[in-house]
Protein backbone atom coordinates (compact mmCIF):
# COMPACT_ATOMS: atom_id res chain seq x y z
CA UNK A 1 0.00 0.00 0.00
CA UNK A 2 2.92 1.88 0.64
CA UNK A 3 3.75 2.01 -3.09
CA UNK A 4 0.55 3.98 -3.81
CA UNK A 5 0.82 7.42 -2.27
CA UNK A 6 -2.81 8.11 -3.02
CA UNK A 7 -4.33 4.84 -1.01
CA UNK A 8 -1.46 5.39 1.93
CA UNK A 9 -2.41 9.14 3.08
CA UNK A 10 -6.71 7.41 2.30
CA UNK A 11 -5.83 4.85 5.24
CA UNK A 12 -4.24 7.13 7.40
CA UNK A 13 -7.04 9.75 7.18
CA UNK A 14 -9.73 6.75 7.48
CA UNK A 15 -7.66 5.89 10.67
CA UNK A 16 -7.52 9.61 11.98
CA UNK A 17 -11.49 9.52 11.73
CA UNK A 18 -11.94 6.67 13.23
CA UNK A 19 -9.74 7.29 16.26
CA UNK A 20 -11.41 10.79 16.84
CA UNK A 21 -14.63 8.99 16.59
CA UNK A 22 -13.67 6.71 19.30
CA UNK A 23 -11.76 9.42 21.27
CA UNK A 24 -14.79 11.97 21.11
CA UNK A 25 -16.98 10.88 24.09
CA UNK A 26 -14.06 10.53 26.85
CA UNK A 27 -13.42 12.37 29.89
CA UNK A 28 -11.52 15.27 29.61
CA UNK A 29 -8.64 15.80 31.62
CA UNK A 30 -7.49 19.51 33.14
CA UNK A 31 -3.99 20.05 34.34
CA UNK A 32 -3.48 23.11 36.37
CA UNK A 33 -0.37 24.86 38.27
CA UNK A 34 -1.47 26.02 41.95
CA UNK A 35 0.74 27.77 44.68
CA UNK A 36 2.10 24.66 45.96
CA UNK A 37 2.67 22.41 42.88
CA UNK A 38 0.49 20.80 39.98
CA UNK A 39 -2.79 19.45 39.71
CA UNK A 40 -4.82 16.92 37.50
CA UNK A 41 -8.19 16.46 37.22
CA UNK A 42 -11.19 14.69 35.72
CA UNK A 43 -14.89 12.34 36.62
CA UNK A 44 -13.92 8.76 35.85
CA UNK A 45 -16.10 6.07 35.61
CA UNK A 46 -14.70 3.51 37.82
CA UNK A 47 -11.61 3.14 36.19
CA UNK A 48 -8.33 4.68 37.55
CA UNK A 49 -7.25 7.76 34.96
CA UNK A 50 -4.36 9.66 36.85
CA UNK A 51 -1.04 7.79 37.59
CA UNK A 52 1.79 8.33 39.12
CA UNK A 53 5.24 7.26 36.59
CA UNK A 54 8.32 8.61 38.76
CA UNK A 55 8.94 11.26 41.55
CA UNK A 56 8.08 14.19 40.15
CA UNK A 57 6.22 12.97 36.87
CA UNK A 58 2.29 11.72 36.56
CA UNK A 59 0.20 10.80 34.02
CA UNK A 60 -3.33 10.96 32.93
CA UNK A 61 -5.01 9.96 29.36
CA UNK A 62 -7.97 9.82 27.75
CA UNK A 63 -8.44 6.35 25.11
CA UNK A 64 -9.01 2.82 24.82
CA UNK A 65 -8.49 1.35 28.44
CA UNK A 66 -6.36 -1.49 27.31
CA UNK A 67 -4.10 0.77 25.19
CA UNK A 68 -3.79 3.48 28.31
CA UNK A 69 -2.24 1.00 30.59
CA UNK A 70 0.29 -0.16 27.91
CA UNK A 71 1.55 3.10 27.47
CA UNK A 72 1.17 3.91 30.83
CA UNK A 73 3.64 1.04 31.89
CA UNK A 74 6.22 1.63 29.07
CA UNK A 75 6.60 5.23 30.32
CA UNK A 76 6.20 3.89 34.10
CA UNK A 77 8.82 0.69 33.44
CA UNK A 78 11.20 3.10 30.79
CA UNK A 79 11.53 5.92 33.82
CA UNK A 80 12.17 3.15 36.42
CA UNK A 81 15.05 1.61 34.89
CA UNK A 82 16.52 5.00 33.87
CA UNK A 83 16.16 6.44 37.60
CA UNK A 84 17.87 3.12 38.83
CA UNK A 85 20.50 2.84 36.36
CA UNK A 86 21.45 6.51 36.66
CA UNK A 87 19.65 9.12 39.23
CA UNK A 88 15.90 9.78 39.61
CA UNK A 89 17.04 13.16 39.16
CA UNK A 90 18.29 11.79 35.09
CA UNK A 91 14.78 10.87 34.80
CA UNK A 92 12.41 14.07 32.51
CA UNK A 93 9.76 14.42 30.43
CA UNK A 94 11.64 15.82 27.98
CA UNK A 95 13.30 12.32 27.61
CA UNK A 96 10.37 10.60 28.07
CA UNK A 97 8.59 12.43 25.48
CA UNK A 98 10.84 12.60 22.87
CA UNK A 99 13.02 9.30 23.21
CA UNK A 100 9.97 6.78 24.06
CA UNK A 101 6.88 8.30 23.71
CA UNK A 102 6.26 10.67 20.86
CA UNK A 103 7.69 8.07 18.37
CA UNK A 104 5.84 4.79 19.83
CA UNK A 105 2.38 6.80 19.01
CA UNK A 106 3.73 7.97 15.68
CA UNK A 107 5.16 4.41 14.76
CA UNK A 108 1.79 2.77 15.72
CA UNK A 109 -0.39 5.26 13.78
CA UNK A 110 1.76 5.24 10.33
CA UNK A 111 1.82 1.45 10.21
CA UNK A 112 -1.77 0.89 8.82
CA UNK A 113 -1.39 -3.09 8.88
CA UNK A 114 -0.83 -2.67 12.37
CA UNK A 115 -2.67 -1.37 15.25
CA UNK A 116 -3.02 1.92 16.35
CA UNK A 117 -3.39 2.67 20.04
CA UNK A 118 -6.45 5.23 20.72
CA UNK A 119 -5.25 7.22 23.50
CA UNK A 120 -4.39 11.08 24.03
CA UNK A 121 -2.07 11.28 26.98
CA UNK A 122 -1.03 14.23 29.24
CA UNK A 123 1.90 13.99 31.37
CA UNK A 124 3.01 16.77 34.04
CA UNK A 125 6.05 17.13 35.50
CA UNK A 126 7.37 19.14 38.42
CA UNK A 127 9.93 21.52 38.54
CA UNK A 128 12.42 22.48 40.91
CA UNK A 129 10.75 26.20 40.57
CA UNK A 130 7.55 26.82 39.57
CA UNK A 131 8.49 28.30 35.99
CA UNK A 132 9.70 24.81 35.25
CA UNK A 133 6.26 23.44 35.72
CA UNK A 134 5.90 21.40 32.54
CA UNK A 135 2.89 19.48 31.28
CA UNK A 136 2.79 17.85 27.85
CA UNK A 137 0.20 16.57 25.84
CA UNK A 138 0.59 13.63 22.93
CA UNK A 139 -1.54 13.12 21.02
CA UNK A 140 -2.54 9.41 19.05
CA UNK A 141 -0.18 10.31 16.23
CA UNK A 142 2.70 11.73 18.13
CA UNK A 143 2.10 15.06 17.77
CA UNK A 144 3.53 16.98 21.16
CA UNK A 145 2.59 20.10 23.36
CA UNK A 146 4.00 21.64 25.95
CA UNK A 147 2.30 23.97 28.17
CA UNK A 148 4.09 25.88 31.72
CA UNK A 149 0.40 26.84 33.54
CA UNK A 150 -2.72 24.87 32.20
CA UNK A 151 -3.41 22.42 29.88
CA UNK A 152 -5.87 20.16 28.84
CA UNK A 153 -6.85 16.94 26.30
CA UNK A 154 -10.32 16.23 25.35
CA UNK A 155 -11.74 13.99 22.62
CA UNK A 156 -11.16 16.40 20.10
CA UNK A 157 -9.27 19.55 18.77
CA UNK A 158 -12.68 21.75 19.13
CA UNK A 159 -13.66 20.25 22.45
CA UNK A 160 -10.01 21.08 23.52
CA UNK A 161 -10.31 24.16 22.22
CA UNK A 162 -13.21 25.17 23.80
CA UNK A 163 -11.95 24.23 27.17
CA UNK A 164 -9.08 26.28 26.27
CA UNK A 165 -10.95 29.27 25.65
CA UNK A 166 -12.33 28.87 28.77
CA UNK A 167 -9.39 28.60 30.67
CA UNK A 168 -8.23 32.00 29.15
CA UNK A 169 -10.64 33.87 30.22
CA UNK A 170 -11.19 32.55 33.49
CA UNK A 171 -7.99 31.78 35.04
CA UNK A 172 -6.72 35.04 36.02
CA UNK A 173 -5.37 34.58 38.85
CA UNK A 174 -1.56 32.31 38.20
CA UNK A 175 -0.94 32.23 42.39
CA UNK A 176 -4.21 30.28 43.25
CA UNK A 177 -4.35 27.54 45.63
CA UNK A 178 -5.54 23.79 45.32
CA UNK A 179 -9.25 24.52 46.12
CA UNK A 180 -9.35 27.28 43.30
CA UNK A 181 -7.61 25.08 41.54
CA UNK A 182 -10.19 22.11 41.79
CA UNK A 183 -12.76 24.80 41.26
CA UNK A 184 -11.43 26.04 38.07
CA UNK A 185 -10.26 22.38 36.83
CA UNK A 186 -14.45 21.11 37.35
CA UNK A 187 -15.57 24.21 35.57
CA UNK A 188 -13.09 23.74 32.40
CA UNK A 189 -14.44 19.80 32.59
CA UNK A 190 -17.59 20.95 32.34
CA UNK A 191 -17.32 23.47 29.34
CA UNK A 192 -15.51 20.10 27.86
CA UNK A 193 -18.32 17.67 28.72
CA UNK A 194 -21.02 19.98 27.32
CA UNK A 195 -19.20 19.88 24.00
CA UNK A 196 -18.27 16.50 23.42
CA UNK A 197 -21.88 15.56 24.30
CA UNK A 198 -23.24 18.07 21.44
CA UNK A 199 -22.58 16.35 17.53
CA UNK A 200 -19.30 17.35 15.92
CA UNK A 201 -20.22 19.98 13.81
CA UNK A 202 -21.99 21.77 16.99
CA UNK A 203 -18.96 21.46 19.04
CA UNK A 204 -16.99 23.36 16.60
CA UNK A 205 -19.18 26.36 16.78
CA UNK A 206 -17.91 29.37 18.61
CA UNK A 207 -20.46 29.22 21.16
CA UNK A 208 -18.86 27.44 24.28
CA UNK A 209 -20.49 29.73 26.50
CA UNK A 210 -22.08 28.11 29.57
CA UNK A 211 -23.45 29.44 32.64
CA UNK A 212 -22.39 28.20 36.37
CA UNK A 213 -25.82 26.85 36.86
CA UNK A 214 -25.23 24.57 33.86
CA UNK A 215 -22.03 23.23 34.76
CA UNK A 216 -22.99 22.47 38.04
CA UNK A 217 -25.37 20.64 36.49
CA UNK A 218 -22.99 18.52 34.20
CA UNK A 219 -21.11 17.82 37.28
CA UNK A 220 -23.99 16.96 39.39
CA UNK A 221 -24.67 14.42 36.35
CA UNK A 222 -21.38 13.37 35.52
CA UNK A 223 -21.19 12.89 39.62
CA UNK A 224 -24.30 10.19 39.36
CA UNK A 225 -22.05 7.28 37.84
CA UNK A 226 -18.80 8.44 38.26
CA UNK A 227 -16.30 10.41 40.58
CA UNK A 228 -13.96 12.93 40.65
CA UNK A 229 -10.63 12.57 40.51
CA UNK A 230 -7.33 14.70 41.49
CA UNK A 231 -3.79 13.67 41.21
CA UNK A 232 -1.64 15.99 42.78
CA UNK A 233 2.55 16.47 42.29
CA UNK A 234 3.18 18.59 45.65
CA UNK A 235 6.09 21.04 46.31
CA UNK A 236 5.48 20.46 50.49
CA UNK A 237 5.41 16.46 50.11
CA UNK A 238 7.70 14.68 52.04
CA UNK A 239 10.89 12.32 50.55
CA UNK A 240 11.22 12.01 46.99
CA UNK A 241 8.05 11.21 45.57
CA UNK A 242 5.79 14.15 45.11
CA UNK A 243 2.60 12.62 43.65
CA UNK A 244 -0.53 11.92 45.83
CA UNK A 245 -4.28 11.01 44.60
CA UNK A 246 -6.42 13.43 46.48
CA UNK A 247 -8.56 12.09 49.16
CA UNK A 248 -12.65 12.06 48.50
CA UNK A 249 -12.70 13.94 51.33
CA UNK A 250 -10.50 17.13 50.22
CA UNK A 251 -12.30 16.83 46.77
CA UNK A 252 -15.63 17.59 48.60
CA UNK A 253 -14.37 20.20 50.78
CA UNK A 254 -13.31 22.05 47.35
CA UNK A 255 -16.94 21.77 45.57
CA UNK A 256 -18.84 24.58 45.90
CA UNK B 1 21.20 4.67 16.60
CA UNK B 2 20.45 6.97 19.19
CA UNK B 3 22.36 6.44 22.02
CA UNK B 4 19.84 8.34 24.71
CA UNK B 5 23.31 9.98 26.30
CA UNK B 6 24.51 6.34 27.50
CA UNK B 7 28.00 6.60 26.50
CA UNK B 8 28.26 2.57 26.58
CA UNK B 9 24.90 2.75 24.14
CA UNK B 10 26.74 4.82 21.67
CA UNK B 11 29.78 2.56 21.65
CA UNK B 12 27.90 -0.29 20.80
CA UNK B 13 27.57 -2.43 23.88
CA UNK B 14 24.74 -4.88 24.84
CA UNK B 15 23.31 -2.24 27.40
CA UNK B 16 19.77 -1.17 27.02
CA UNK B 17 19.41 1.69 29.22
CA UNK B 18 16.22 3.33 27.92
CA UNK B 19 14.58 1.62 25.17
CA UNK B 20 12.36 -0.78 26.35
CA UNK B 21 11.38 -2.26 22.89
CA UNK B 22 8.46 -4.34 23.75
CA UNK B 23 5.77 -3.80 26.88
CA UNK B 24 5.92 -6.83 29.05
CA UNK B 25 3.69 -7.76 32.42
CA UNK B 26 6.28 -7.70 34.96
CA UNK B 27 4.31 -7.95 37.83
CA UNK B 28 5.26 -4.95 39.92
CA UNK B 29 8.40 -7.26 40.01
CA UNK B 30 11.50 -4.76 39.60
CA UNK B 31 13.95 -7.88 39.26
CA UNK B 32 12.42 -8.65 36.24
CA UNK B 33 12.13 -5.41 34.91
CA UNK B 34 15.80 -4.79 35.18
CA UNK B 35 16.65 -8.12 33.73
CA UNK B 36 14.53 -6.98 30.99
CA UNK B 37 16.34 -4.10 30.47
CA UNK B 38 19.81 -6.03 30.09
CA UNK B 39 20.62 -4.74 33.57
CA UNK B 40 22.83 -7.56 36.05
CA UNK B 41 22.90 -7.06 39.61
CA UNK B 42 25.24 -10.19 40.32
CA UNK B 43 29.11 -9.46 40.23
CA UNK B 44 30.76 -12.16 38.40
CA UNK B 45 33.72 -13.80 40.50
CA UNK B 46 36.51 -16.40 39.09
CA UNK B 47 35.69 -19.28 41.13
CA UNK B 48 38.95 -19.81 42.86
CA UNK B 49 38.55 -16.59 44.51
CA UNK B 50 35.82 -18.92 46.91
CA UNK B 51 36.85 -19.42 49.98
CA UNK B 52 34.64 -23.09 49.39
CA UNK B 53 32.27 -22.06 52.66
CA UNK B 54 34.99 -22.68 55.08
CA UNK B 55 34.68 -20.49 58.38
CA UNK B 56 33.49 -17.38 56.59
CA UNK B 57 33.41 -14.76 58.37
CA UNK B 58 30.64 -11.47 57.80
CA UNK B 59 32.85 -8.70 58.26
CA UNK B 60 30.47 -6.22 59.64
CA UNK B 61 32.23 -3.39 61.68
CA UNK B 62 29.81 -1.14 62.93
CA UNK B 63 26.96 -0.99 65.67
CA UNK B 64 23.20 -0.55 64.16
CA UNK B 65 20.47 -0.91 66.75
CA UNK B 66 16.89 -0.70 67.09
CA UNK B 67 14.06 -0.73 69.69
CA UNK B 68 10.31 -0.28 69.96
CA UNK B 69 9.08 2.79 71.87
CA UNK B 70 5.58 4.14 72.70
CA UNK B 71 5.34 5.39 69.08
CA UNK B 72 6.85 2.93 66.98
CA UNK B 73 10.55 2.19 66.33
CA UNK B 74 13.77 4.40 66.72
CA UNK B 75 16.43 2.77 65.06
CA UNK B 76 19.96 3.88 64.79
CA UNK B 77 23.59 3.82 63.49
CA UNK B 78 27.22 5.07 64.17
CA UNK B 79 29.12 7.07 61.76
CA UNK B 80 32.62 4.90 61.58
CA UNK B 81 33.48 3.61 58.39
CA UNK B 82 36.51 1.35 58.57
CA UNK B 83 39.27 -1.05 56.27
CA UNK B 84 40.92 -3.30 58.81
CA UNK B 85 41.90 -1.18 61.58
CA UNK B 86 42.25 1.90 60.39
CA UNK B 87 39.14 4.21 59.98
CA UNK B 88 38.05 5.64 56.28
CA UNK B 89 35.26 7.89 56.64
CA UNK B 90 33.26 9.06 59.56
CA UNK B 91 30.36 10.16 58.27
CA UNK B 92 28.66 7.25 56.82
CA UNK B 93 24.89 6.63 56.99
CA UNK B 94 24.08 3.40 58.06
CA UNK B 95 20.41 3.91 58.32
CA UNK B 96 18.55 4.26 54.95
CA UNK B 97 15.26 5.12 54.57
CA UNK B 98 13.76 3.27 51.98
CA UNK B 99 9.97 4.40 52.01
CA UNK B 100 7.64 6.53 53.83
CA UNK B 101 6.93 3.68 56.50
CA UNK B 102 10.53 1.22 56.60
CA UNK B 103 13.97 2.02 57.27
CA UNK B 104 16.85 -0.89 56.96
CA UNK B 105 19.83 -0.17 58.95
CA UNK B 106 22.68 -1.77 57.51
CA UNK B 107 25.89 -3.93 58.40
CA UNK B 108 28.97 -5.44 56.49
CA UNK B 109 29.85 -4.79 53.22
CA UNK B 110 28.82 -1.37 52.36
CA UNK B 111 28.67 -1.73 48.54
CA UNK B 112 26.14 -4.46 48.56
CA UNK B 113 24.06 -3.10 51.51
CA UNK B 114 23.96 0.06 49.85
CA UNK B 115 22.98 -1.37 46.75
CA UNK B 116 20.61 -3.63 48.70
CA UNK B 117 19.11 -0.40 50.02
CA UNK B 118 18.77 1.23 46.53
CA UNK B 119 17.27 -1.79 44.80
CA UNK B 120 14.97 -2.31 47.64
CA UNK B 121 13.72 1.23 47.52
CA UNK B 122 12.95 0.89 43.50
CA UNK B 123 11.39 -2.37 44.44
CA UNK B 124 8.95 -1.06 46.51
CA UNK B 125 7.92 2.56 44.39
CA UNK B 126 8.15 0.15 41.07
CA UNK B 127 5.57 -1.84 42.74
CA UNK B 128 3.13 0.59 43.93
CA UNK B 129 3.85 2.90 40.81
CA UNK B 130 2.71 -0.13 38.48
CA UNK B 131 0.50 -2.03 40.55
CA UNK B 132 -1.19 0.80 42.06
CA UNK B 133 -1.06 -0.11 45.31
CA UNK B 134 1.71 -0.75 47.96
CA UNK B 135 3.33 -3.55 48.37
CA UNK B 136 2.53 -5.64 51.61
CA UNK B 137 4.18 -5.91 54.67
CA UNK B 138 5.16 -9.08 53.46
CA UNK B 139 5.88 -8.76 50.58
CA UNK B 140 8.53 -5.85 52.16
CA UNK B 141 9.67 -8.31 53.84
CA UNK B 142 10.21 -11.33 51.23
CA UNK B 143 11.72 -8.61 48.80
CA UNK B 144 14.31 -8.26 50.99
CA UNK B 145 15.05 -11.91 51.82
CA UNK B 146 15.47 -12.28 48.38
CA UNK B 147 18.16 -9.72 47.66
CA UNK B 148 19.83 -11.23 50.58
CA UNK B 149 19.93 -14.65 49.13
CA UNK B 150 20.75 -13.67 45.75
CA UNK B 151 23.74 -12.04 47.38
CA UNK B 152 24.78 -15.66 49.37
CA UNK B 153 27.69 -16.41 46.31
CA UNK B 154 29.57 -13.14 47.79
CA UNK B 155 29.07 -13.25 51.46
CA UNK B 156 30.28 -16.71 50.94
CA UNK B 157 33.27 -15.61 49.43
CA UNK B 158 33.63 -13.48 52.62
CA UNK B 159 33.78 -10.26 50.71
CA UNK B 160 30.03 -9.14 50.67
CA UNK B 161 27.93 -10.43 53.51
CA UNK B 162 25.19 -8.37 54.52
CA UNK B 163 23.39 -8.15 58.00
CA UNK B 164 20.50 -5.65 58.10
CA UNK B 165 17.88 -4.67 60.24
CA UNK B 166 14.78 -3.53 58.88
CA UNK B 167 12.28 -1.81 60.73
CA UNK B 168 9.08 -0.62 59.18
CA UNK B 169 5.36 0.96 60.62
CA UNK B 170 2.50 -1.51 60.05
CA UNK B 171 -0.47 0.87 58.68
CA UNK B 172 -2.99 -2.12 59.15
CA UNK B 173 -2.61 -1.83 63.14
CA UNK B 174 -5.39 -0.19 65.03
CA UNK B 175 -4.95 3.23 66.16
CA UNK B 176 -4.27 2.12 69.52
CA UNK B 177 -1.88 -0.46 68.73
CA UNK B 178 1.72 0.01 68.49
CA UNK B 179 2.31 -1.04 65.03
CA UNK B 180 5.90 -0.30 64.59
CA UNK B 181 8.10 -3.82 63.66
CA UNK B 182 11.66 -4.99 64.15
CA UNK B 183 12.80 -7.42 62.17
CA UNK B 184 16.28 -9.41 61.92
CA UNK B 185 18.05 -10.87 58.92
CA UNK B 186 20.71 -13.50 58.31
CA UNK B 187 22.99 -14.34 55.63
CA UNK B 188 20.73 -16.67 53.86
CA UNK B 189 17.85 -14.60 54.10
CA UNK B 190 15.51 -15.74 56.63
CA UNK B 191 14.11 -13.33 59.02
CA UNK B 192 12.31 -12.79 62.30
CA UNK B 193 10.47 -10.48 64.13
CA UNK B 194 12.59 -8.97 67.09
CA UNK B 195 9.76 -8.03 69.72
CA UNK B 196 11.51 -5.04 71.41
CA UNK B 197 14.78 -4.31 70.30
CA UNK B 198 17.13 -6.05 67.99
CA UNK B 199 21.28 -4.40 67.26
CA UNK B 200 23.93 -5.97 64.89
CA UNK B 201 27.32 -5.15 64.13
CA UNK B 202 30.50 -5.89 66.07
CA UNK B 203 29.61 -3.69 68.44
CA UNK B 204 26.12 -5.08 69.20
CA UNK B 205 27.82 -8.02 71.41
CA UNK B 206 28.62 -4.76 73.74
CA UNK B 207 24.98 -4.17 74.56
CA UNK B 208 22.44 -6.96 73.75
CA UNK B 209 22.45 -7.78 76.96
CA UNK B 210 22.10 -4.18 78.32
CA UNK B 211 18.87 -3.85 75.62
CA UNK B 212 17.69 -7.03 77.24
CA UNK B 213 17.65 -6.10 80.55
CA UNK B 214 16.18 -2.42 79.73
CA UNK B 215 13.33 -4.07 78.11
CA UNK B 216 12.76 -6.55 80.95
CA UNK B 217 13.91 -4.73 84.23
CA UNK B 218 14.22 -1.40 83.34
CA UNK B 219 12.21 1.39 85.10
CA UNK B 220 10.58 2.35 82.11
CA UNK B 221 9.99 -0.54 79.87
CA UNK B 222 11.56 0.29 76.44
CA UNK B 223 8.21 -0.06 74.76
CA UNK B 224 6.53 2.08 77.31
CA UNK B 225 9.56 4.95 76.35
CA UNK B 226 8.22 8.41 74.93
CA UNK B 227 10.60 10.14 71.84
CA UNK B 228 12.95 11.67 74.54
CA UNK B 229 13.81 8.85 77.08
CA UNK B 230 14.53 6.46 73.89
CA UNK B 231 16.51 8.73 72.11
CA UNK B 232 18.62 8.85 75.45
CA UNK B 233 18.52 5.35 75.80
CA UNK B 234 19.79 5.01 72.78
CA UNK B 235 22.53 7.28 72.53
CA UNK B 236 23.77 5.69 75.29
CA UNK B 237 24.22 2.52 74.11
CA UNK B 238 26.13 3.70 70.82
CA UNK B 239 28.23 5.41 73.41
CA UNK B 240 29.23 1.99 75.36
CA UNK B 241 29.22 0.00 72.26
CA UNK B 242 32.21 2.55 71.01
CA UNK B 243 33.69 2.47 74.42
CA UNK B 244 34.71 -1.65 73.54
CA UNK B 245 34.41 -1.53 69.94
CA UNK B 246 37.04 -0.01 67.86
CA UNK B 247 34.53 0.04 64.53
CA UNK B 248 32.14 2.05 65.96
CA UNK B 249 32.01 5.79 66.62
CA UNK B 250 30.78 7.66 69.24
CA UNK B 251 29.65 11.60 69.20
CA UNK B 252 32.72 13.46 67.87
CA UNK B 253 31.62 16.93 69.73
CA UNK B 254 34.64 18.76 68.11
CA UNK B 255 33.55 17.83 64.59
CA UNK B 256 29.67 18.02 65.62
CA UNK B 257 29.16 13.89 64.11
CA UNK B 258 26.48 12.77 65.71
CA UNK B 259 24.98 9.04 64.88
CA UNK B 260 22.43 9.15 62.42
CA UNK B 261 18.74 8.43 64.44
CA UNK B 262 14.92 7.87 62.80
CA UNK B 263 11.72 7.64 64.19
CA UNK B 264 9.68 5.01 62.67
CA UNK B 265 6.03 6.11 63.62
CA UNK B 266 2.44 6.55 61.78
CA UNK B 267 3.03 9.41 60.40
CA UNK B 268 6.17 7.92 58.67
CA UNK B 269 10.04 8.53 58.89
CA UNK B 270 11.57 11.25 60.94
CA UNK B 271 15.20 12.28 60.99
CA UNK B 272 16.04 13.51 65.05
CA UNK B 273 18.01 16.48 64.08
CA UNK B 274 21.54 17.50 65.24
CA UNK B 275 20.70 19.83 67.05
CA UNK B 276 17.94 17.81 69.33
CA UNK B 277 20.97 15.14 69.59
CA UNK B 278 23.02 17.40 71.12
CA UNK B 279 20.57 18.35 73.91
CA UNK B 280 19.83 14.48 74.50
CA UNK B 281 23.57 14.29 74.72
CA UNK B 282 23.61 16.77 77.22
CA UNK B 283 21.17 14.78 79.28
CA UNK B 284 22.68 11.31 78.22
CA UNK B 285 26.01 12.59 79.93
CA UNK B 286 23.96 13.07 83.43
Amino acid sequence: MRDEPYRWIEAIQDRRDYIEDQLRVGSPVVGLTYNEGMVLLTIGRGQRKIFEVHDRIALSAIGHPADIERLRMLVTDTASVQGFQNATEDVNLHRLTNFVLAHTFKQAFESIVGEAYIIKMLLAELGGTSEKNRFTCINYDGNVRTDTTSTVIGGTGAIEEGMQNYLAAASTDTDRDLTAALQLGLETWAVGRELSSREPEDAESEDTQIDTTQMHEIIGVAREDGEIEAGVLEIAQRGTSKFRLLAPEEIEAALP
Amino acid sequence: MNGKGNFLNRMGVEHEEFALKEVMNHKGDFLNLLKHANYSLKIDLPSDTAQHGVDVEIAHSTTVVAVRYAEGVMIAGDRRATAGTSVIYDRAEKVLQIDKHSVLAISGSPAIAYEIARVLEHSFQYFRRSQLQELSLEGKLRMLSRLIRDNLPMALQGIGGVIPIFALYDLGAADEENGGKIFFYDALGAHFENVNFATTGSGSIWIRGVLRYLSRFGDTPLQEMDEQQATITILRLLDTASEYDAATSGYNARAQIFPNVKTVTRIGVEDISDDELEARYAEAQS
